[in-house]
């Protein structure tokens, strides 16, 4: 005989029904949730470095969930590849030089615009917008036959060049709602006092926008090392002056006939880890940074 | 002894020498405004390309563009007019207001100088590789840049000088707004400068070359302007209505390889007339529409793109408000969480696409198969990167595992604006956590979606990374379409028309975003 035990409201209790109740189960769906989004997010990541630490010859054969045999192999000759090696540093000069212009020119007219009133703000702020959603692939030919034309194509001179293009635009957007959002009473005290438009800049605004600057520099840094579209386009005739992407995108391994899957996951990894680090530390001002331009309206 | 003299602003007159110092400086001025003009008219006039096209070889209108644009030419005339006019202010009267234009004109004319030296200096010194040459050029690099380097001196000169006296000698009391707009527009020169070289240059490149049937590496191939023949090619389209193909019972065929329906061709003479159907959408009762074109290839492209970008972005954004809203409670380890959803869009698209590639592979090496296999999802492995029914679905998987986190980043911040006085009040009411969400959250988080919705979309539109690294040549976006239409068939002429098309497409989402979001703003 079952016995059915009843709640207050006259319904049926048994353990299916307790483990319904918000409390119970609510928390229990929260987690498995939790888990289930970590897991898809994180997973791809961890599989890559699963992947970098097999042999060429596990990487192909059928897989098992569990590396039992890892192996540092693929790391070893990443960095033996001179390809590879030769494209981190190429990214790394073309997105630092990138970095340094758009936060040098950049400011200026952000401050311009997030400051000081004047005719045609409003017009040079929608151009700036405008300007951040500018579809590179439109101007791709135009771009590639000037290029060709300064005999560019295959240096890394014409990325250099071009990349301004989404970098600055997007620096000018997120630096423009910092300063907006700065209190004017410190910038009026040291206009009273005598000091310069460019002193008040220098002196007082620049210093407080520093954590803002670092932020921006950093998402400019990720949106230049990740550029693709350009480096393929201008410099995929020449090895030397492949970008990371390029690099890993065209990766030919150290044994030519076959598709090196485990050294390139190696690759993957290792302009992965520095990006991931740095977003993990400056995760809250990147998430800030991002969302300026976007969620205020 | 009366011009030491100071006015009641700490003002005094010139000295002679001072006087003499500014004439030069404002001649200098008008020299330089008109200078450039000169040289523009001269470039012009001395141009090849547009010589023989008096000549009568070629259109003279397609020369001057292709040699020399747009921007250019009207920059230098509007710029050196204003230049010289200045000049002539600073000559006539000894204002406030003109001085301190002419140092702002003279302080970016010698960066602007000094930055065209630089570059001349390390473009002309690069080796040419078809001349033999290795190593740095130096004499070429010096000898294409010094002119702008000897400019500078006199330039910077001018600067110092005039920055020095502008406060002492000159009269006049400046309005704040046109103090205001100076120093604006001292700022934000060298973002315009550098903006007008490296997008709005290349892009009037791009529409010039639409109209031409320009190519690339073909030897000296004549450049002709070939009109609208580019988009007419790329933009026709129609639709006809066709049977599918019937066996002998008067049951559509099956393709047994593809699993899809057999269409009959459309009518010989559009066929003649060059139109190629690049594909069949079924309407029922046998009978299908089918687009066809002149470039079914681009048609294909559109739709490929069309439909990556719609489900793209409509799955990223539920799953994206989805982890938000789970996100958003509280809990232990939220930092951790936040962190682990920013690790797709940190990596690069590039590399993410090469990763799920390996977790794609066709056979059971590729862990989705594997798993599929395993928990029975599947009977077989798929090919899932090469079956052209897979292949989308592939694709946007990629993508959403890529953008959707970081879409729940931007519908989080959101979610953290929102008062919770309101679902308090809500819960006193009685309302339940759905109604919640529908009545409260959702109202509220539009602005943030919308603006989230739209960037996506545009982002979708351009897609190009994941395409041409999973898909290669198999199935293309509009933006792979244009790359291999530049970069395999070098065909630069038609490419630039695409990229023209795109940019039109993009440009009609952006004036709807601007729309939408409007800029925060005193208005």
């Amino acid at each position: 005989m079952k016995t059915q035990t009843y709640d207050h409201n006259g319904d049926p209790v048994g353990f299916l029904q307790k483990f319904l109740r918000p409390q119970t189960f609510g928390k229990f769906a929260f987690y498995l949730m939790l888990a289930g989004i970590f897991f898809y997010t994180v997973f791809p990541f961890f599989w890559a470095v699963n992947t970098s630490l097999k042999t060429e010859q596990q990487a192909i054969q059928s897989t098992s969930y569990v590396n039992t045999h890892p192996t540092l192999v693929n790391y070893k000759a990443v960095f033996n590849n001179e390809q590879f090696t030769h494209a981190l540093l190429n990214s790394t000069i073309v997105s630092s030089i990138s970095v340094l212009v758009s936060l040098l020119i950049g400011s200026f007219a952000a401050y311009a615009l997030g400051r000081v009133k004047f005719r045609g703000r409003m017009l040079m702020m929608y151009a700036i917008l405008a300007m951040t959603m500018f579809p590179q692939i439109s101007i791709l030919s135009g771009l590639f036959g000037i290029v060709r034309e300064l005999d560019l194509a295959g240096n890394i001179l014409s990325l250099v060049i071009s990349y301004p293009i989404f970098t600055l635009p997007f620096t000018v957007w997120v630096l423009t709602a910092f300063f907006k959002g700065l209190p004017g009473e410190l910038e009026q005290a040291a206009l009273v006092d005598g000091a310069s438009p460019f002193q008040v800049f220098y002196r007082i605004l620049l210093p407080l926008t520093m954590p803002a600057l670092v932020t921006t520099g950093l998402l400019t840094f990720i949106a230049a090392w990740n550029e693709y579209l350009f480096a393929l386009t201008f410099t995929s005739t020449n090895a030397d002056s492949y970008t990371v992407p390029v690099s890993i995108a065209l990766f030919s391994g150290e044994v030519s006939f076959q598709d090196p899957v485990a050294e390139r996951m190696a690759a993957a990894v290792v302009v992965t880890v520095p990006l991931v680090i740095l977003v993990l530390f400056f995760q809250r001002q990147i998430i800030g940074g991002l969302t300026a331009g976007a969620v205020k309206g | 002894m009366s011009s030491k003299e100071l006015d009641i602003y700490g003002r005094r007159d010139p000295t002679r020498q001072e006087q003499n110092f500014i004439y030069a400086a404002a001649i200098f001025l008008i020299a330089v405004g008109l200078g450039a003009i000169t040289v523009l008219i001269y470039f012009i006039l001395t141009n090849s390309t547009i010589k023989d096209a008096i000549d009568g070889d070629g259109s003279v209108v397609l020369a001057f563009l292709d040699a020399f644009g747009i921007s250019v030419p009207v920059l230098t005339t509007v710029m050196g007019l204003v230049i010289a006019r200045l000049g002539f202010q600073l000559l006539r009267h000894r204002t406030i207001t003109a001085a301190r234009w002419t140092v702002v004109a003279f302080t970016w004319m010698t960066v602007g100088s000094l930055v065209i030296g630089i570059a001349r200096f390390f473009t002309v010194g690069q080796p040419d590789k078809i001349a033999g040459e290795s190593g740095f050029q130096f004499a070429n690099a010096i000898t294409s840049s010094s002119s702008f380097f000897l400019i500078a001196i006199p330039l910077a000169l001018s600067w110092l000088g005039m920055s020095s006296i502008v406060n002492t000698l000159f009269h006049g009391e400046e309005s704040l707004s046109s103090s205001n707009s100076r120093v604006a527009w001292n700022l934000l020169i060298p973002t315009v400068a550098l903006l007008l070289v490296v997008a709005v240059r290349p892009l009037e490149e791009t529409f010039v070359t639409s109209v031409t049937n320009k190519r690339f590496a073909s030897g000296d191939q004549k450049v002709e302007f070939v009109g609208l023949d580019n988009y007419k090619n790329l933009l026709t389209v129609r639709m006809d209505i066709v049977d599918c193909k019937k066996d002998e019972a008067g049951n559509c065929e099956v393709n047994e390889r593809t699993g899809k329906t057999m269409w009959e061709l459309i009518n010989r003479d559009l066929l003649e007339k060059g139109y190629r159907t690049a594909d069949v959408y079924s309407i029922g009762n046998g009978r299908g529409v089918a687009f066809s074109g002149t470039d079914e290839g681009f048609i294909l492209a559109t739709f490929n793109t069309l439909r990556f970008t719609l489900s793209s972005v409509v799955l990223e954004l539920l799953l994206g408000i989805i982890i938000a809203l789970v996100v958003n409670s509280s809990f232990k380890g939220r930092g951790v969480m936040r962190a682990a959803m920013l690790v797709p869009w940190a990596i690069p698209t590039v590399v993410s696409a090469k990763l799920w590639d390996t977790m794609l592979r066709d056979n059971t090496s590729g862990i989705i198969n594997k798993f599929a296999l395993d928990v029975g999802l599947v009977d077989q492995s798929k090919a899932w990167l090469t079956e052209a029914g897979l292949q989308m679905n592939a694709i946007i998987a990629v993508d959403v595992w890529k953008t959707a986190p970081f879409m729940a980043l931007l519908v989080l911040a959101g979610l953290q604006t929102l008062p919770s006085d309101i679902y308090e009040a809500a819960q006193v009411d009685g309302a339940s956590r759905i109604r919640q969400f529908f009545s409260i959250t959702l109202p509220l988080l539009r602005p943030t979606i919308a603006v989230a919705l739209v960037f996506r979309t545009l982002d979708a539109l351009r897609v190009f990374d994941v395409f041409q690294v999973l898909l290669g040549r198999q199935r293309l976006s509009m933006a792979t379409y244009n790359y291999e239409q530049l970069i395999s068939n070098r065909d630069a002429g038609y490419a630039s028309a695409i990229g023209v098309v795109i940019f039109v497409v993009i440009f009609i989402f952006t004036a709807i975003y601007m729309r939408i979001l409007g800029i925060e703003s005193e208005q």
